[in-house]
């Protein structure tokens, strides 16, 4: 019995001896590389990393990000526990600011080949907005999901209007026409939009900050260390949405808690990306025609008509021990042909240039014509600026978007004013 | 035979000094330097001396969720413990279905502060919420439960109580059994009625429950958390910010550790007082 409770206690310490010897991010010559963790880029990955491992001295061992509440946390637990990944291809550009200060990214830019490479894949304009503020590059621009007005086409034909709303007074024009009150208890219940009306910074991606890039032709929220958005074109957007919500075109209350409120035909336009294409095909009822536009701007707007085209870009830690090799690997990942595998794979656009017009996508496109406007909205995208402080500026606009569009406390000129004022107060030590 | 018996209560008490050194002392110091510092997590602490206090002082949203966590308490605590202490009273009566009554009312407490949070914020829907539904029904207006700043956080209150309830009643209970049924066969003979029984007899006789109460529902309001998280994120225009949300949002979302950990002391002072002050008053006058 004695001997027979040894060999069990011998057995449990040989396996947590054998588990406790496994592998981690670090240990042998490896690249360790985490993905997002949906589905579609998970199989994008494991492509990748497999095409790689067949013909490199050096192997990538792929990852989806470990769960958490937002990949960002994850990312931040990382850094400071030490334990990052080699390379992470998921990252917002609004982030990468406080981890290269922080001095935890490679820059790319002292990589053999790399800016060659940068200037090839994109235009002088992107280069610009992932360069950091002390002039190195710590970032790959990879792929984008630009924000568009998706709209409901059989929506749209019944409002007697002329094509799909594209200024500030088409799209109230519209708004006046669809609101209604369907059951007659004296509420609207049909709104021309909706948006989330949370203050979370980042729910302005997706009303705030779209009309402002469109309005002021792709203009800066921060620059030189003060706020940049105290113009008309901010005061414009705020305006605009206010005379929304004040007329109830769109939604106060949320709306998100129920079922999908544009596919039953609740509301009839959203700013969002592409990801909602492959929810439509899935849950759209019979008969249900939607399409996507570009973002409204001011009545008298002129040129490209701008959008936030929410980058996710790739990195490399400097826990890397072969940022060479991690490069070369990035390089055969995001290459044209690749490029085209993550398209398909995950619906996604490569943040390249001329990707529209490029050959080798056409298949693609032909196939997914609505991909296709994005993609031709990707010459005309933003993603964010260079500032450590960047949630907050987010942060503070958002407090005066509630009080001014929502609730309609403050004038528009008063609320940007105000926002302006609290920005610039981050930048004072 | 000394040396042991010396060292032997040492080892002893020597778990939880290791637990409480740990995960308290070390915690309340390092939180103390770091209102002294700047810290982001990542990069290295700055020592930035009292400026942390001094933004504090300045800091209008700190002031105005300090401001609502008073409105929190002043709504929630007379609300719990007045209906705890009428359900307890109910409960304590020989009434049908006693037992499933008492653990129908203590259901919600053993619930997730999320799910329930969720399904409230269900029943408060303006458009679509059962409340404004009856409301409508009956031929009155819709009530903007979480999207008007002038009553979000009184809906909150009232989700909170029906939350946290069952708990008190609970006490109460426990409190109304221990009071001897002579007291009140003395008053019977005596022809006091219902009312003079219940403020003459059980209000006194159960005062140490009522002081337990409002203690916990006092550090319980304080710590509000889950429910304008979840609910409202604050808002509307900052209306249910509380202070432990907001000091969350500094530190966890922002990352702002210096400055979160003196709202954080800064708070827990507070509390401190309030609660000095309730021991002193209210076991008193009760």
């Amino acid at each position: 019995m004695k001997s027979m409770s040894k060999k069990i206690i011998v057995s449990v310490l040989f396996l947590l001896m054998f588990i406790s010897c496994g592998d981690d991010n670090s240990s042998g010559d490896k690249i360790t590389y985490w993905s997002s963790n949906n589905s579609y880029e998970i199989q994008f990955a494991d492509f990748i990393t497999k095409k790689w491992n067949i013909q490199s001295d050096i192997n990538v061992r792929f990852q989806p990000v470990p769960e958490g509440q937002s990949s960002e946390e994850v990312i931040l637990a990382a850094v400071v526990g030490e334990t990052t990944p080699d390379v992470y291809s998921n990252m917002w550009q609004g982030d990468v600011e406080v981890y290269a200060q922080a001095g935890v990214l490679v820059p790319l830019d002292t990589l053999d080949g790399f800016m060659e490479f940068l200037r090839e894949r994109c235009d002088s304009s992107v280069i610009e907005e992932i360069t950091s503020l002390d002039g190195h590059v710590y970032q790959i621009p990879w792929k984008i999901n630009p924000i568009m007005l998706y709209y409901n086409q059989n929506i749209i034909d019944t409002l007697n209007i002329e094509g799909v709303p594209g200024t500030y007074s088409q799209y109230t024009d519209a708004a006046r026409r669809f609101k209604k009150d369907k059951d007659g208890d004296g509420y609207v219940d049909q709104w021309f939009g909706y948006a989330e009306v949370k203050v979370t910074w980042w729910q302005r991606f997706f009303d705030f900050y779209p009309l402002y890039l469109a309005a002021s032709g792709g203009g800066s929220l921060v620059k030189d260390r003060k706020a940049a958005f105290n113009n008309e074109a901010a005061v414009n957007v705020f305006r605009f949405l206010r005379n929304l919500y004040a007329n109830n075109y769109f939604a106060k209350e949320r709306l998100s808690a129920r079922q999908d409120v544009f596919l039953s035909g609740v509301i009839a336009t959203r700013f969002t990306g592409p990801w909602e294409i492959a929810r439509a095909e899935q849950f759209k009822p019979e008969g249900f025609k939607y399409n996507f536009s570009q973002i409204p701007v001011p009545d008298n707007h002129t040129g490209p008509v701008y959008t936030y085209g929410d980058p996710k870009n790739i990195v490399i830690f400097k826990s890397c021990k072969y940022p060479e090799k991690a490069w070369q690997f990035l390089r055969m990942m995001i290459d044209e042909e690749n490029d085209l595998k993550l398209l398909e794979f995950s619906n996604q656009l490569p943040r390249r240039k001329n990707i529209s017009e490029n050959p080798l996508y056409s298949d693609y496109f032909a196939k997914n014509p609505l991909m296709k406007k994005f993609a031709q909205q990707s010459e005309y995208v933003k993603g964010t600026d260079a500032s450590p402080v960047l949630k907050e500026v987010f942060d503070l606009i958002s407090q005066q978007y509630e009080a001014c569009v929502v609730y309609g406390t403050k004038t528009p000129e008063q609320a940007i004013n105000d926002a302006a004022e609290a920005v610039n107060l981050l930048f004072i030590e | 035979m000394k040396l042991k018996q010396k060292i032997v209560p040492y080892l002893l008490i020597s778990p939880y000094i290791l637990h409480f050194s740990l995960f308290v002392a070390f915690p309340v110091v390092f939180s103390i330097v770091l209102t002294f510092h700047k810290w982001n997590i990542i990069a290295p602490m700055e020592y930035t001396g009292f400026s942390n206090y001094v933004r504090l002082f300045k800091d209008a949203v700190f002031l105005k969720s300090l401001g609502n966590t008073l409105i929190f308490l002043v709504i929630h605590i007379p609300l719990q413990i007045i209906v705890a202490l009428v359900l307890a009273q109910i409960l304590n009566q020989n009434i049908k279905f006693r037992g499933f009554f008492r653990a129908a009312f203590f259901l919600p407490v053993i619930v997730s502060g999320v799910v329930v949070t969720i399904l409230w914020e269900q029943l408060y829907g303006f458009d679509t919420g059962l409340l404004n539904r009856m409301l409508v029904s009956v031929g009155m207006n819709k009530v903007g439960w979480l999207t008007d700043p002038n009553v979000a956080m009184s809906s909150i209150a009232l989700m909170a109580t029906w939350k946290n309830v069952g708990l008190y009643i609970i006490l109460f209970l426990v409190g109304l059994q221990t009071v001897p049924t002579q007291y009140y066969e003395a008053a019977d003979m005596e022809g006091a009625n219902r009312w003079q029984k219940f403020f003459k007899i059980t209000l006194p006789m159960i005062n140490p429950t009522i002081f337990m109460v409002v203690i916990l529902s006092t550090i319980g309001g304080f710590s509000l958390f889950i429910e304008p998280y979840v609910m409202t994120g604050g808002g509307p225009l900052n209306s249910t910010i509380s202070a432990v949300l907001y000091i969350y949002k500094q530190g966890f979302f922002y990352y702002h550790m210096g400055y979160s950990a003196t709202l954080g002391l800064f708070f827990a002072l507070i509390i401190l007082l309030v609660v000095v002050i309730q021991k002193r008053f209210v076991e008193r006058d009760v």
